[in-house]
């Protein structure tokens, strides 16, 4: 007892003496780090986005050694024993919409993700071994996290792309699962890495029914490590972002004012206060973004700077609390943040921020220069086409149209570079020599708007079709079509998913715009000491959006189609069987014979009716006036039945002569 | 706790006792019980459960129930979630058409929900296959299958395998797609107990005609029991118009109706759990083979399956070590120790007896009487541990904790 005693003493001084150290000690990398932040955010479309982000760092082994009291040990030895460099995880249901909740963001380049799970990984292991530690890397994670990763071992599910200009890394793996689910389970082992894991903090108010009856949710888990490579030693160790991003749709508290926006609370989101800080995080922050568009509309109202003592008695919405600082961007005209610090509120005192609207507001999102969107053409279970479509946003990307009038092909003017990267499962076979564009409704030539290109196509049961490309476009296209086209293969029966009949998906598509950065111009120099959240957002993040997942429908098999074959077949030999032996081997005449010597014996009436109809059947002139009723069927039976059989012995000698025929 | 502290002198005459009795024992069971008293020879010092909900599609959501349900029953009574296998073919609780949201029911009342908040599965959607099922029972797994997916037992585990979906005259379904059948189980339990994955296994099947999946086992100390004989069905229990699906089975509902009324200390035997079965309320004749298992099962407390709860020796002096297949050498070493300090030595000899001899075991565990050394013993309560800590020269000592 005395020694547990001096154990939680020895803890509790530890963790008394820690805090000032490491705020100092973040800022030089030689101390463990972590911090938890909440973004929330009033949609265009009455939801609400909420975007958690913790953010922990280790050192580098060489200066701190292999023991952490707060990075996750399960993750650091993951990280060594795969030698990882960087590794990006996300799980993700619902589909992000990019043109109601952000395209050109920071937020939304870096977090709306594609249904299922999506993985990608960057290795510093000798190139021959990268595919080796994929596979095991899969296997680990998929313990880790609850999931099936492991399906993205097989090399049918994994490709290397080189042009995106996110995955600009050697030794790089991409692979995802469009069907996978995301549920509880992978939320438990992800919340189990972070320190005070859900029992304080932020993450206490992460109600499991809340977050998954949202219209999104993704949970995503990116690392970058410095252990390895050239660099080594550089830098900050380990640094593992842990984020989760949710659209949810408040409740209306008041039926009467459609028009408003919604008011809401954490606690009318989530159920649940913020009990205070986690004990062991740096910084601990609530932010709420107001969008551009919002701030535009505000103005407009009159609302000139929406700093923090006109928040107070502005007249179209009332905030819960009072915001410690403001941090808004440089420009004027811009996004702003109110911040709030957790480390006031306690148990006793939980902050519930809230925002309650008395105006109707409506403004729009940052837009994506394109809006990207694919589809299937064709029907039949053959071929078919699949199309991507960019259709533009913004009509002043740079030159006005008219210069472009003049020469079809923009090669000189002004040109906007899209890379767009699709992994294709095998067994929808693409011909990517069948690739086209139309842009504007105008067909191109390839060449002419290709910059560049990477395509490996797919090979039966071993690698998936990737298609790489970086396309030219002009400025001033309002949309572009790229069409190709695929046959549909075949599976063997075992490989068939249980499910089979309701289609195959095709992953997300990335549509990339590598001329385009979203990235917040915040006022504040030295954020990365103030907030981690806001100093990703600060950093040059590529603007992509992922396109929807195709559902493709195979032929699939009968499944009892074996069964059926043999009862069937079985059913079909044994009536040919059957009826031809009994046609061979009965004697008409003999049959008589022994039926009159019957008749003659006992002249019954059943007798008498069976030698009436034999006579019948064999046509010969009626004794009896009366015709019985059931003799023309049964004659015309008989009749057919030797028609059968002449038939048959007609086809097989057919078929013997044909194959006579045939062998010669 | 009630340990009877025992005067002197008559310690050191049990002392004798039991040393005489277990130089009998030794020299009666030294040579021909080799082979069978291997499996006994260890004590059961782990617990194990795989959770197996073979069907998938929306209407199959009362499987998934019953899983769940037997994964918190385990989960309550003490068995973590590294030592339970949960195998779920589809995705209920997070399905588009759950009006409940990472929710499921095992009742109308909806006053708990199976999923919680800590739920771990280790086995879903497309991973749940025969091939992984019987890897999983018998450990041939790539070498790259993370731990949490194997299922680490030893010759000291006891395992619960229960398993749920649709099935028929000796086999059972997965994911509509391919059969488990009886001689595949069998073979499986077959090379479990070749290789020593576990001490006793209790196989628990909720599907039509279960008994007739048990028909082809024959390996030692196995009990089996399902929710129907051979020519019945099972039926589900009731529905639930807010989920729109039926929610639990009956036999599995009934078994958790035993449950709830039980803790982790509750002495309640095997058998009173076979009898709680009502085929009236079944509209099935629940059917439990034995003729594999050795231990009369009103002394099996259902805590030895369902929880984590193991016997436990406390002696007086230090650990003598690892006791299993090699305590016969032992025996020689001990004998020495036990004859010369007469005093501290009862409880050496008494392991020594314990892992040597099933008879004892069973004698021992049936009461104090026994030198009242033994006990029944929940290894997680601090309570209990302060109250031992208590009793001078009393180590207690909690195996494979």
């Amino acid at each position: 007892m005395d020694l547990r005693c001096l154990c939680l003493l020895s803890l509790l001084l530890l963790s008394l003496g820690f805090p000032p150290i490491s705020a100092l000690g973040s800022v030089a990398g030689t101390d463990e780090d972590f911090t938890e932040e909440l973004l929330l955010k009033p949609l265009p479309d009455r939801k609400v986005l909420s975007h958690f982000h913790f953010e922990t760092s280790a050192p580098h082994t060489s200066v701190y050694g292999r023991h952490h009291r707060i990075f996750p040990k399960a993750v650091y030895q993951l990280v060594h024993k795969f030698r990882i460099r960087e590794i990006e995880l996300s799980f993700t249901q619902g589909r992000w919409n990019y043109e109601r909740w952000g395209g050109f963001d920071s937020l939304s380049s870096q977090n709306a993700k594609p249904p299922g799970v999506e993985l990608w990984a960057s290795f510093d292991v000798p190139p021959d071994e990268v595919d080796l530690t994929w596979r095991n890397l899969t296997h680990a994670l998929s313990g880790l996290f609850c999931a099936s990763i492991n399906f993205l071992e097989s090399s049918t599910a994994y490709s290397a792309p080189q042009l995106v200009p996110r995955f600009n890394l050697s030794g790089i793996r991409y692979g995802s699962l469009p069907r996978e689910a995301v549920c509880t389970e992978n939320l438990t082992p992800w919340l189990k890495l972070l320190p005070c894991r859900d029992k304080a903090g932020l993450a206490a108010i992460l109600d499991r029914p809340s977050i998954y009856k949202g219209f999104y949710h993704s949970q995503r888990l990116h690392l970058v490590s410095s252990e390895f490579g050239p660099n080594e030693g550089v830098g900050a160790g380990i640094i593992l972002v842990q984020t989760l991003t949710t659209v949810i749709q408040p409740d209306f508290q008041s039926t009467d004012e459609i028009s408003l926006q919604p008011s809401w609370s954490i606690s009318s989101i989530f159920g649940r206060k913020i009990p205070g800080q986690c004990v062991l995080a740096r910084l601990s922050n609530v932010f709420l973004e107001l969008e551009k568009g919002l701030v535009v509309e505000l103005e407009k109202l009159g609302l000139e700077h929406v700093n923090m003592k006109g928040l107070s008695k502005n007249p179209i919405f009332e905030l819960s609390g009072t915001p410690d600082r403001l941090v808004g961007e440089v420009s004027q005209k811009s996004s702003v943040f109110y911040e709030f610090n957790v480390n006031k509120y306690a148990v006793d005192d939980p902050l519930d921020l809230g925002i309650t609207w008395k105006l109707p507001m409506v403004w729009s999102c940052l837009l994506a220069p394109f809006h990207a969107t694919r589809f299937l053409m064709g029907s039949g279970n053959e071929r078919g086409s699949i199309a991507i479509s960019l259709r533009s946003l913004h009509s002043d990307l740079g030159l006005p149209s008219s210069e472009f009038e003049s020469s079809p092909l923009a090669k000189h003017g002004c040109t906007v570079r899209v890379v767009i990267f699709q992994v294709v499962p095998w067994y929808v076979k693409v011909y990517y020599h069948t690739l086209k564009i139309f842009i504007d409704g105008k067909t191109y030539v390839l060449s002419d708007v290709i910059e560049k290109m990477h395509v490996s196509p797919s090979e039966d049961k071993l690698s998936p079709g990737m298609m790489e490309i970086i396309f030219r476009l002009p400025c001033d296209m309002r949309s572009a079509t790229i069409i190709v086209d695929f046959d549909k293969g075949f599976l063997h029966i075992d490989e068939y998913p249980p499910d089979a009949n309701q289609g195959f998906d095709i992953p997300s598509a990335i549509v990339s715009f590598p001329d385009f950065h979203a990235s917040a111009y915040l006022t504040d120099k030295s954020l990365s000491n103030e907030s981690l959240l806001l100093f990703r957002f600060q950093e040059k993040n590529h603007v992509q959006s992922y396109t929807e997942v195709l559902l493709v429908p195979l032929t699939t098999p009968d499944f009892s189609m074996p069964y059926n074959v043999i009862t069937f077949t079985c059913t079909v030999l044994a009536l040919y069987f059957g009826s031809l032996l009994n046609v061979l081997r009965r004697r008409v005449g003999e049959e008589e014979r022994f039926l009159k010597s019957e008749a003659a014996l006992k002249p019954g009436l059943l007798p008498k009716l069976l030698t009436k109809l034999s006579a019948k059947l064999r046509r010969k002139s009626p004794e009896s006036p009366q015709p019985p009723s059931p003799s023309p069927p049964s004659s015309s039976s008989f009749v057919s039945l030797r028609l059968l059989l002449k038939v048959i012995l007609v086809a097989v000698l057919a078929i013997v002569w044909h194959y006579y025929l045939n062998d010669n | 706790m009630g340990l009877p502290k025992l005067p002197w002198r008559s310690q050191s005459a049990l002392l004798i006792f039991s040393f005489f009795f277990f130089l009998s024992s030794v020299s009666i069971f030294s040579s021909p019980v080799a082979a069978s008293s291997s499996s006994y020879s260890t004590m059961h010092n782990n617990n194990w459960a795989v959770l197996v909900c073979t069907s998938r599609f929306w209407f199959n959501y009362r499987h998934m129930a019953n899983t769940l349900s037997l994964y918190r029953t385990v989960k309550r009574l003490g068995i973590p979630d590294e030592r339970i296998i949960l195998m779920l073919a589809d995705d209920m609780a997070c399905n588009a058409r759950n009006n409940y949201p990472a929710q499921v029911f095992n009742n109308e009342n909806h006053q708990l929900n199976l999923y919680g908040d800590n739920v771990e599965v280790d086995y879903r959607g497309y991973e749940v296959t025969v091939e992984n099922f019987l890897r999983v029972l018998t450990g041939h797994h790539e070498t790259a299958v993370p731990r949490s997916k194997r299922l680490l037992s030893d010759e000291g585990s006891h395992i619960l395998l229960y398993m749920t979906g649709h099935g028929g005259d000796e086999f059972l379904k997965f994911q509509d797609n391919e059969e488990l059948q009886s001689h595949d189980l069998a073979d499986a339990v077959k090379q479990m107990k070749e290789k020593h994955r576990f001490k006793e296994l209790l196989i628990m099947v909720d599907t039509c005609q279960a008994a007739t999946l048990f028909s082809q086992l024959h390996s030692p100390d196995v009990l089996a029991i399902g929710s129907s004989k051979k020519g019945e069905n099972s039926y589900s229990h009731h529905l639930d118009s807010d989920v729109g699906v039926s929610v639990v089975d009956r036999f599995t509902f009934y078994t958790l109706a035993f449950f709830e009324k039980l803790n982790m200390y509750s002495n309640a035997s095997l058998s009173s759990l076979f009898n709680s079965f009502n085929p009236s309320l079944l509209m099935s004749t629940a059917y439990h083979r034995m003729d594999l298992y050795k231990r009369p099962l009103n002394e099996v407390p259902v805590t030895n399956f369902f929880g984590s709860v193991m016997k436990t020796i406390h002696t007086d002096s230090a650990y003598p070590g690892i006791f299993g297949k090699h305590s016969r050498e032992q025996i020689e070493t001990t004998l020495g120790s036990a004859n010369s300090n007469a005093n501290q030595g009862t409880s050496k000899s008494m392991i020594n007896q314990e892992s040597g001899n099933s008879n004892l075991d069973m004698k021992s565990q049936s009461g104090s009487s026994f030198l009242g050394k033994l006990e029944r013993f929940s290894f997680i309560t601090k309570k209990k541990k302060k109250v031992l800590a208590s009793q001078e020269r009393k180590a207690l000592y909690l195996l494979f904790q």
